[in-house]
């Protein structure tokens, strides 16, 4: 159908729409019109992606000067993949609607494993060591050696690309993953490469976060990107552990080791290719002296993209004299090394902020706070000297100069905490230097200031002020849609007793308490006897999940469950519960039913859906808290609170909370799928956690429904599956959830959804 | 007496039964009984007739055993000889064990087989009773060739039967006190069928180690003692002839990890696109090591693993029958397909998913014929003669309903175009042409069967067509008539296509006459069987004059 949304016409590729999506196609109108950043929830299986990317390609095309360019970052590949099959779909209605042919370029990129052709190469399958091949194969100094000596191994497909590849533009069109491989073998070109290329000149690019958020990776793909551009992070609930994890960097003794070996194998290197071709470091040695002009030229003129790891401060400078030589360098980190080492070895807990170290440092070993700064850059120049193919192998050496780099660029939003021992086994040494990120705004800063708009979406985003917080950024919308229902088709319950009036909790006191686990054993009992086909339970931590299986099976309950349903469970190996998880998808599909036990922020809790009867019920077991004894989480508290004013209860809340959504909001897979939400722990009763879920799971809660028995549950879910058992025709959604476009146009409708919108 | 010539397997003496002593023989189809002293068997059981033994609980004083026949009765033998009782008991035992499995597998397998076809299948009775009860043709003519035309379709039927597995079989094993300081497991048939279905291993240690080596009741002992049984027990040592199963799981488990998963939407491995480095992140630590995992903390992790495999080889067991050839052929189609990622074959099993994934089927028009696009692999063989490929569903049941709303939507709707109408004169002509008795009706003056005749009449007429179809259908498979077994049967069955038509036809026809006017209903029956009759007259007279 074709919409008019504030006189933009939208092509949209389906006979009907929601009225949430026409309301969020309104919003994020208005967020693009005013150039600005947006936070927008909208339930999951609304629609959302589609939504989006109709809007915004409609923008595209009516002012193809405002916005060049959509980037579009998602989380999984399976979520790449699919929001490009439906851009497929909009571009194919679109060209048939207009009867224009595509000029669209819209490509996914992804990582070497997934997009590389070489049959040896793509063969290993693990992501390191496909890059670490790759390069080997294609680094330009490998390449010149090939001139000389023919017989060292190339990739056809790089050549192809580097011969060719380069000046032929991919011709418009959509190119998953599977067609950019495809597109590949025909023309004998690397797609990867291909690929990298083509984003740059791309309509549309959909990757992972990593290609943004993470400096490493974003510096070599993403930098020349055009400012011109919407940015979205869809599933963006934890955009802040992205972009923190993005930043720390975690050093053990193992690392230093490695370390030492690889500062061995530089100063091996410098000395031969002393011997043998001297000018070469000279002419090092000369570049370094003109500084990193060229970075800095460029990012005046607003050409690439900021790097947090490469300070402004640097580019206007020259590197240090202290480590413009290779053999000084290398002393250098020598230097730092020891230092790093002498740190290990402590035998108590240290923590300390960027500064005191720098000092300390200083005091110790001389070590300034200039050269470290620049001490990234210095590495990546002298390995490109050298010509060292295996970037792999200096993995550490990297992390260390980067951190040497990070520890001296910033005075805040980091902390450094030495442990010298796991708290779980005191008695085994195993020292760790954690310098870690507690300000996730430093990694995304870059993007907000960069694009035109940035708009961070997602089914749970509540409660919506936060993000703007801890991001640092000021949206000029935050909305959050509900799900309109012809039927209410999720149930949310609150359990807070056991049939025993035993009070039903995960908190730590209770943790071990049998009449708990007894308790929460009889509601997985109970319950895998009233919902047909599948059931998925989370758990608070694996911990948690591993000790009461085993009281479980040892009271004979798991026993009684598998008279039910089959029971499977996630482990911590990943390969071990994808079969789990394909196993518990055949037993649905078979009609056996199954249960899946799980982790709340485990792999499956965050990727994996589980759609119609793929789940009919989910159950939350305790409120999935993160472990609160930690350090760093600590530190990061304290810093939430003196720098955002936000407690560190309600920050703790809050991302139990967003877990807990999460989890829950699995089983809704849209507006025919229908599903149960159990709480399982009477603490989700209180307003201040309820008050945190998202408001399309909220507004279902009933005050009847807050501190159910065991029993009162199973009543209720009886209740409710044989309501949802009944046949759901379109027609009784039409009209209500379900618009047509005629409906859409008519008075009453179009106040109503404005409405919506304002409530938000 | 014809016991005299069988084979006698055991005898066993001082057994009574009903108070008398005796001697209790077991031969090779029957077991007996005779009193002491005489020379005759008051007690005789064909193996096949009994369903099942039962014996007396040990430590009870009375040593016996009863045998439960099919018909429900039962005799009950007691064995009283003081020193060997409990012996003789057990050998009986022992060999009827042996033997009343392999009787009751004969026990009349092709009646019951008969008699199921019967009761499944009512047109099949009717059949049956109009031609072999009425003695139009024997029983044996009767399941001659449906004997042989069914056999495909009871392997069929069979298999749908397939019967799942509890997933709380082992559950089910209820161990109980003896009150010694003893565990009692009650293991059924079912249970150990269950057990080796689930758990290939511990039959194929079943098949190497019992009887040579182990009794069955050790077998079991040793099975509910293992540490395979008890998973979370840690190892109790290489003895255990089951350590060599857990090994053979865990690498059933690792080769089924290994080979992955088909969905890529739910393969957790390649979920994340990059992952983070080593070093960078901030709960990297956490999970980086912990090599030291208390006892207790194994034996929780062996739990899970043991549930997952448990549950793996369920419903594995479910499935390898029924699909063992599908599975086959999917096997096969992935290899070509999808088995490497450096071939470009597109996955056709992802791309399935994600459109499944993407799909919104409410904001979709519902409607809109389905249609199946034809796909021609070979075109030539598609233009020598339709060759079925592949069972493909055409038309849904769900197609069908939206074409008659359709079809009945149109019919509302119809609005007749009142500008291009025939004349009334071309028009009546028509319509007198159409109308029974007209020139274009006179081939097919019948009425609807149903508005001419009662309903009685009718399915006495469906139950002649059947038969009669049935003897033609033996009539006409004889041709061409080439042994002498064949001429044989195609004389007899003319005889007994004159047989049913007088038997059967005639006194129908004369009903209707009596009730009716000549309705001629039966006269397609006459042609069809004067059609065989002028078949066989043909042959005849070519016989005769190639005789001559």
């Amino acid at each position: 159908m074709k919409l008019n949304i504030e006189g933009l016409l939208v092509y949209f590729p389906y006979d009907y729409i929601y009225p949430e999506q026409y309301s969020y196609m309104l919003e994020l109108k208005r967020t693009l019109d005013a150039k600005g950043h947006g936070v927008l929830e909208m339930p999951s299986g609304t629609g959302k992606t589609i939504s989006l990317l109709s809007l915004i390609l409609a923008y595209q095309k009516a002012y193809p000067l405002e916005i060049t360019k959509l980037i579009y970052c998602s989380r999984t590949v399976p979520e790449i993949e699919k929001v490009v099959e439906e851009l497929r779909k909009l571009i194919e209605f679109h060209c048939k609607e207009t009867g224009e042919a595509n000029n669209f370029l819209a490509l996914a990129l992804s990582s070497r494993k997934n997009l590389c052709i070489h049959p040896e190469v793509s063969a290993l399958r693990i992501g390191k060591e496909v890059d670490g091949k790759c390069h080997s194969l294609t680094a330009s100094y490998i390449r010149a050696q090939r001139l000389s000596d023919p017989s060292l191994p190339s990739c056809r497909f790089y050549e192809g690309f580097d011969a060719i590849g380069r000046q032929v533009p991919l011709p418009p069109g959509v190119y998953n993953l599977d067609d950019l491989k495809e597109f590949g073998q025909k023309k004998g070109w690397c797609p990867y490469f291909l690929a990298r290329q083509a984003i740059l000149h791309a309509n549309i690019v959909v990757y992972s976060y990593h290609y943004l958020l993470d400096p490493k990776i974003a510096d070599l793909v993403s930098k020349e990107l055009t400012k011109k551009a919407v940015v979205v992070f869809d599933e963006a609930h934890n955009i802040d552990n992205v972009c923190i994890d993005s930043m720390s960097v975690n050093i053990t003794r193992r690392t230093l080791d490695r370390c030492t070996s690889n500062v061995e194998t530089l100063q091996t290197t410098i000395q031969r290719i002393k011997e043998t071709d001297a000018a070469k470091l000279k002419e090092e040695y000369r570049r370094l002296v003109e500084g990193l002009k060229e970075a800095n030229v460029a990012r005046v003129t607003d050409v690439y993209l900021g790097n947090p790891v490469l300070p402004a401060e640097v580019l206007q400078e020259a590197v240090p004299g202290s480590i413009r030589t290779a053999e000084h360098f290398v002393g250098f980190l020598k230097r730092f090394l020891e230092y790093l080492k002498s740190r290990l070895r402590v035998h108590h807990v240290v923590q300390e902020s960027a500064p005191q170290f720098l000092k300390d440092i200083f005091q110790k070993v001389c070590i300034d706070r200039k050269p470290l700064r620049f001490c990234a850059e210095r590495l990546r120049s002298l390995l490109r000297t050298l010509e060292i193919s295996d970037l792999t192998d200096f993995s550490a050496i990297t992390l260390i100069s980067n951190f040497a780099t990070l520890v001296s660029t910033y005075s805040q939003g980091f902390t450094i905490i030495i442990e010298p021992f796991e708290d779980r086994t005191p008695s085994i040494a195993n020292p760790v230097l954690h310098f870690s990120c507690m300000d996730p705004s430093i990694a995304i800063k870059p993007v907000f200031e960069r694009f035109q708009s940035v708009i961070i979406t997602s089914g749970t985003l509540s409660p919506l002020d936060i993000y703007p917080k801890i991001l640092d950024f000021r949206p000029v919308t935050v909305a959050s849609f509900t799900m309109t229902l012809a039927r209410t088709c999720l149930c949310p319950l609150i359990v807070g007793r056991g049939n025993d009036q035993v009070a039903l909790s995960s908190k730590f006191e209770t943790r071990e308490d049998f009449a708990v686990i007894r308790n929460y054993g009889n509601l997985l009992l109970e319950m895998s006897g009233v919902v047909p086909d599948g059931i998925v339970a989370f758990f608070t931590s694996y911990m948690y999940m591993e000790n009461i299986v085993a009281s479980w099976y040892e009271q004979g309950i798991l026993e009684n469950i598998q008279r039910n349903k089959l029971i499977f469970i996630e482990t911590p190996d990943a390969a071990e519960t994808s079969m789990a998880l394909e196993k518990y998808q055949e037993a649905c599909e078979n009609g056996r039913g199954a249960i899946l036990l799980s982790v709340a922020r485990g792999k499956v809790s965050e990727g994996i859906d589980f759609v119609h009867h793929f789940g009919r019920a989910v159950i939350m077991f305790g409120v999935p808290y993160v472990y609160t004894q930690s350090r760093i989480l600590k530190a990061r508290l304290e810093y939430l609170r003196d720098q955002f004013q936000i407690r560190e209860n309600d920050f703790l809340t809050f991302d139990a909370m967003r877990h807990a959504a999460q989890c829950v909001g699995r089983v809704i897979r849209g507006k025919t799928d229908y599903g149960l939400m159990i709480f399982a722990d009477k603490r989700y009763a209180r307003a201040d956690k309820r008050g945190k879920l998202p408001r399309w799971i909220q507004e279902h809660i009933s005050d009847g429904s807050l501190n159910l028995t065991v029993d009162e549950t199973v009543q209720m879910s009886k209740h409710f599956l044989r309501q949802m058992a009944q046949p759901f025709r379109q027609e009784d959604q039409l009209g209500l959830s379900l618009l047509t476009i005629e409906q859409l146009e008519s008075e009453e409708m179009l106040k109503k959804i404005s409405q919506m919108a304002h409530q938000a | 007496m014809a016991s005299l010539s069988e084979e006698v397997l055991l005898v066993l003496k001082k057994v009574r039964q009903r108070k008398q002593d005796g001697t209790l023989y077991l031969m090779a189809e029957r077991i007996a009984w005779g009193p002491e002293g005489k020379d005759r068997f008051t007690v005789s059981h064909l193996y096949s007739d009994i369903r099942c033994q039962k014996i007396s609980p040990d430590g009870k004083a009375k040593i016996q055993l009863q045998l439960v026949l099919h018909t429900g009765e039962s005799s009950t033998f007691h064995f009283s000889n003081d020193s060997s009782a409990l012996t003789d008991r057990e050998a009986a035992k022992d060999l009827l064990q042996q033997l009343l499995p392999k009787f009751k597998k004969k026990a009349n397998k092709e009646l019951e087989e008969k008699n199921r076809m019967l009761q499944e299948d009512p047109v099949l009775f009717q059949l049956y009773k109009d031609l072999v009860v009425s003695q139009v043709i024997s029983a044996e003519e009767f399941w001659a060739n449906r004997m042989s035309t069914t056999n495909t379709e009871n392997t069929l039927s069979d298999k749908k039967q397939d019967v799942g597995i509890s997933a709380a079989f082992l559950a089910d094993i209820r161990p109980q006190t003896d009150g010694c300081n003893g565990l009692r497991y009650n293991l059924t048939p079912d249970i150990i069928e269950s057990i080796f279905r689930t758990y290939p291993a511990v039959q194929q240690k079943y098949g190497e180690n019992v009887p040579h080596n182990l009794t069955e009741k050790e077998f079991w002992t040793r099975f509910f003692q293992s540490h395979y049984f008890h998973r979370d027990r840690i190892s109790t040592g290489a003895l255990d002839i089951f350590s060599e199963c857990a090994k053979q799981d865990e690498k059933g488990l690792k080769s089924m990890v290994v080979q992955g998963v088909k969905n890529p939407l739910v393969n957790l491995l390649s979920l994340e696109d990059k992952t983070i480095e080593e070093g960078y992140g901030f709960s990297a630590a956490a999970s980086t090591s912990n090599p030291n995992r208390t006892g207790k903390e194994n034996s929780n992790s062996a739990i899970i693993k043991r549930f997952n495999h448990h549950s793996a080889m369920i419903l594995a067991a479910g499935s390898r029958r029924g699909d063992a050839p599908n599975d086959q052929a999917s096997e096969t189609s992935s290899t070509d397909g999808n088995s490497r990622d450096s071939d470009l074959f597109q996955p056709p099993i992802k791309k399935v998913k994600l459109q499944e994934a993407i799909d919104y089927l409410d904001l979709q028009r519902e409607d809109g014929p389905k249609t199946v696009a034809l796909n021609l692999k070979k075109s030539d063989r598609y233009a020598h003669g339709p060759v079925p490929l592949e069972s493909q569903k055409y038309t849904t049941s769900q197609d069908i309903i939206n074409s008659i709303t359709c079809i009945r939507h149109e019919m509302a709707n119809y609005v007749p175009n009142l500008a291009q109408v025939l004349t009334s004169s071309a028009v009546s002509s028509a319509i007198a042409a159409l109308s029974p008795g007209g020139v274009l009706m006179q081939t097919g003056t019948q009425q609807a069967i149903n508005q001419m005749v009662p309903s009685e009449v009718q399915g006495e007429l469906k139950h002649l067509y059947i038969a009669a179809g049935e003897l033609l259908r033996h009539f006409w498979t004889c041709f061409p008539v080439n042994s002498p077994f064949l001429e044989e049967k195609v004389v007899k069955m003319r005889s007994n296509l004159e047989r049913f038509q007088m038997t059967k036809l005639r006194p129908f026809q004369e009903k209707v006459q009596r009730q009716y006017l000549s309705a001629n209903i039966t006269g397609h029956l006459e042609e069809m069987l004067q059609t065989a009759y002028n078949k066989l007259h043909a042959w005849q007279t070519r016989r005769m004059m190639r005789k001559i």
